[in-house]
């Protein structure tokens, strides 16, 4: 009998990362279906770019140093995908290439590869495109299905999803909430990512804190300045970056105290970018700015152990 | 509103703890061809013995002395011949001395003097019967029953609750004991409470066995003080920290004993044993342990104490496939065994076996900062940063970040999606950290 030795626990939990990744994935599923409906065969295109360029990156890049590779994690697809949700449809596709180069290379396998980033890799790859070409990344399109499925004209008036804190004119709550309005792939409908929040709540992968708190610290905070609340949540990319951005385990706090301090931050930020700052939009760089922050954060929160009472006599 | 703790996990969920297999197996009496008893079995110095090859033994009878003031005395847990007193390396450090005897199969009692009854017994003397009966911890941690009950002074206690938590996966020792035999742990815990001077008992119950619940509600009828409570079913609800929090809401001071927090905990095994030693006048030979996983009939048996393991496994139908790992107690911190040769001890709540396929361990990844371990945390700890001042070597500051705090209940490995060995790194850190004097 030949037996084997180990301390325990002998059975854990059957969740891995490759599980984790698997559920972020099967979580983007609505908001990946809606942004094809809504933007056409494009969208799916740049969606595809995105994530094959991001695992071919994660590959080479694990071979040329000869580290183990682990593509089998999934963490670059999900990497790859959230870059291509992240950007236009009608976005050349060599953009997605030079993002997902950046996200996995400069921003993941630089720093020492998953789960040493301090940054969240497809949120610098996009602030890094934004600033590089404004004019393939600012300029947004209304949805192929609002504009008819043959003509795809950009509404240029319209050069943002999130025009700020007015209701963009023409855009009903329930357009707002659907996705017929004009922004990246990933970030138009509302409905689509509150689904795959539900998903992710239900099945554990996140908690309600960085999205609630994240969600609800700009719309209270936009209503008290004198904003429209309920735009300041259905425009733009605040959804997005609240449930599948900021709640990115790597980069927040690990306390739930450090993750509400982590997300009221962002809200914060993106408020006063969308109010008073030159961009229209600051989801991106309030989470960037939040996510160096997190070292610190989580000095700060530190728990209160079990056991820290007084000697009884 | 079942009690809880902060924290904890619920581990083998799907698998209903791991429990299903044998908690509705009946305990049953296992008498083994000869025992292997060790000398070491309690926390304290090992017993000195007082037989020799050759000799001749009652059941029950004296064959090791205490030695020291928490030390206690060994019996012989069958009658029959001493065939051999040797040193043998089982799970310790150092070799143990064992006497081992061949059984008569005549179970010949010793003379007995019991002490009396549950309520009338002269609570004077019930720790020197407890001590005499050679009593240790039965719920795993072995330490000297009638120590415990000893007050230092200036100490005092207004609480003592007994665990029948039993949050370990695949373990139903303890379930059976209170379904079979509740009205010996009421006895038992009355008598603790008589010789501590405590009027207020507890008898703790995780909710997945409300059977046991109601079987001990029935029991504890009319009995003074004594009141029965239910716990959430959450790893680990039978951390004596975990407990006391849930029970009584009072915390242990960090690095104090329960005692500080006023609160005395006893395992029901334990419970029954002293009832046993108090109103049979019957010293520690038998214990109910389970005997679970890849075996062809899972079975909670009642064991003489020093019964080999292999010969427990066999009473439950031997292995149903080519082993893997074999270990003492349930998933979560039992100890693995190099070989089934070894004898039960007195802290043996289990035996499980695990297949070939179970027992292969998923290689570690990098840590994704998902904070499931924080999560998990009963002490709310911080895992994550633990581990790394672990592989770092530096143990001072793992110390400072309350390393020593760690119960070692593994709940952080469980959940661990990146299948990082950290509550393992934590128990080499501590017992460092105690060698070095850092």
């Amino acid at each position: 009998m030949n037996l084997r030795l180990s301390t325990g626990p002998h059975l854990l939990s059957r969740e891995s990362t490759q599980t984790l990744m698997l559920d972020v994935l099967i979580a983007l599923i609505p908001t990946t279906a809606a942004g094809i409906y809504l933007f056409g065969s494009r969208a799916a295109w740049v969606l595809a770019v995105a994530v094959i360029s991001a695992v071919v990156f994660e590959w080479l890049w694990q071979k040329l140093t000869r580290q183990p590779v682990r593509v089998k994690d999934l963490s670059a697809v999900v990497t790859g995908l959230i870059l291509g949700l992240n950007l236009p449809a009608q976005a050349p596709l060599w953009m997605p290439v030079i993002g997902s180069l950046i996200a996995i290379v400069l921003v993941k396998q630089l720093f020492g590869g998953i789960g040493h980033n301090f940054l969240n890799p497809a949120l610098l790859a996009r602030g890094i495109l934004l600033a590089s070409w404004p004019a393939h990344m600012s300029v947004y399109y209304l949805p192929t299905r609002v504009l008819g499925a043959t003509s795809v004209a950009p509404a240029a008036d319209m050069t943002s999803a999130a025009t700020a804190l007015l209701r963009p004119s023409g855009f009903a709550p329930y357009d707002l909430l659907m996705g017929n309005i004009p922004g990246t792939i990933g970030e138009v409908s509302k409905i689509a990512i509150l689904i795959g929040l539900l998903y992710m709540l239900f099945v554990g992968t996140v908690t309600w804190h960085v999205p609630v708190v994240f969600a609800g610290t700009t719309v209270l905070l936009t209503w008290i300045l004198g904003g429209d609340p309920l735009a300041s949540l259905l425009s733009g990319g605040l959804l997005f970056g609240a449930v599948f951005m900021a709640t990115d385990y790597v980069t927040n706090p690990m306390t739930k105290r450090g993750q509400v301090v982590f997300a009221a931050g962002c809200g914060l930020i993106v408020t006063v970018i969308r109010l008073y700052g030159s961009y229209p939009e600051g989801v991106t760089f309030a989470i960037l700015l939040m996510n160096i922050l997190t070292p610190l954060i989580d000095r700060l929160t530190v728990r209160r152990i079990y056991g820290m009472v007084k000697k009884h006599a | 509103m079942r009690l809880s703790f902060k924290g904890g996990i619920h581990p083998l969920r799907e698998r209903h703890e791991g429990k299903n297999a044998s908690k509705g197996q009946p305990i049953r009496a296992y008498i083994p061809q000869s025992v292997c008893i060790p000398m070491d079995m309690h926390i304290g110095a090992p017993s000195a013995p007082v037989v020799a090859k050759g000799d001749r033994v009652k059941m029950g009878q004296v064959i090791a002395t205490a030695v020291g003031g928490i030390g206690i005395p060994v019996h012989a847990s069958v009658s029959g011949e001493v065939v051999a007193v040797s040193q043998k390396q089982l799970l310790g450090k150092n070799p143990s001395t064992c006497v081992e005897i061949r059984n008569d199969l005549q179970d010949e009692w010793t003379e007995l003097t019991p002490l009396g009854e549950a309520e009338t017994a002269p609570a004077e003397r019930i720790i020197q019967a407890v001590r005499d009966a050679g009593i240790c911890g039965m719920g795993g941690a072995c330490f000297p029953t009638h120590a415990k009950m000893s007050l230092p002074e200036g100490k005092s206690v207004d609480t003592v609750i007994l665990n029948g938590a039993e949050c370990e996966t695949f373990l139903t020792s303890d379930h059976r004991l209170m379904l079979e035999e509740p009205g010996r742990v009421v006895d038992g815990l009355r008598l603790i409470m008589r010789a501590m001077k405590v009027s207020r008992g507890f008898i703790a119950v995780e909710e997945n066995k409300m059977d046991a619940v109601k079987a001990m509600q029935e029991a504890a009828r009319g009995r003074e003080g004594v009141s029965v409570v239910v716990l959430k079913t959450k790893y680990p609800q039978g951390g004596e920290k975990q407990l006391i929090e849930a029970v009584t809401g009072r915390q242990v001071p960090s690095g104090g004993l329960p005692m500080d927090a006023h609160v005395n905990v006893f395992n029901v095994g334990t419970a029954a044993a002293v009832a046993d030693a108090v109103i049979l006048g019957r010293p520690l030979v038998s214990r109910v342990t389970t005997v679970t996983g890849c075996v062809k009939e899972p079975a909670n048996l009642l064991l003489r104490i020093g019964t080999p393991v292999q010969e427990a496994i066999d009473a439950a139908g031997g292995c149903s496939e080519e082993p893997g790992k074999v270990f003492l107690g349930g998933s979560m911190t039992g100890i693995a065994m190099p070989d089934t040769s070894m004898p039960m001890t007195k802290a043996n709540n289990g035996i499980v076996v695990m297949g070939q396929k179970e027992a292969v361990v998923a290689p570690p990844t990098p840590c994704i900062r998902c904070a499931r371990c924080l999560a998990a945390c009963p002490i709310r700890l911080n895992p994550q940063r633990l581990k790394e001042l672990c592989d770092q070597q530096d143990y001072a500051k793992a110390k400072k970040e309350h390393v020593m705090d760690c119960i070692v209940c593994g709940a952080c490995s469980y959940v661990c999606p990146a299948k990082l060995e950290l509550s393992p790194a934590f128990k080499e850190a501590k017992d460092k950290i105690t060698a070095r004097r850092i």
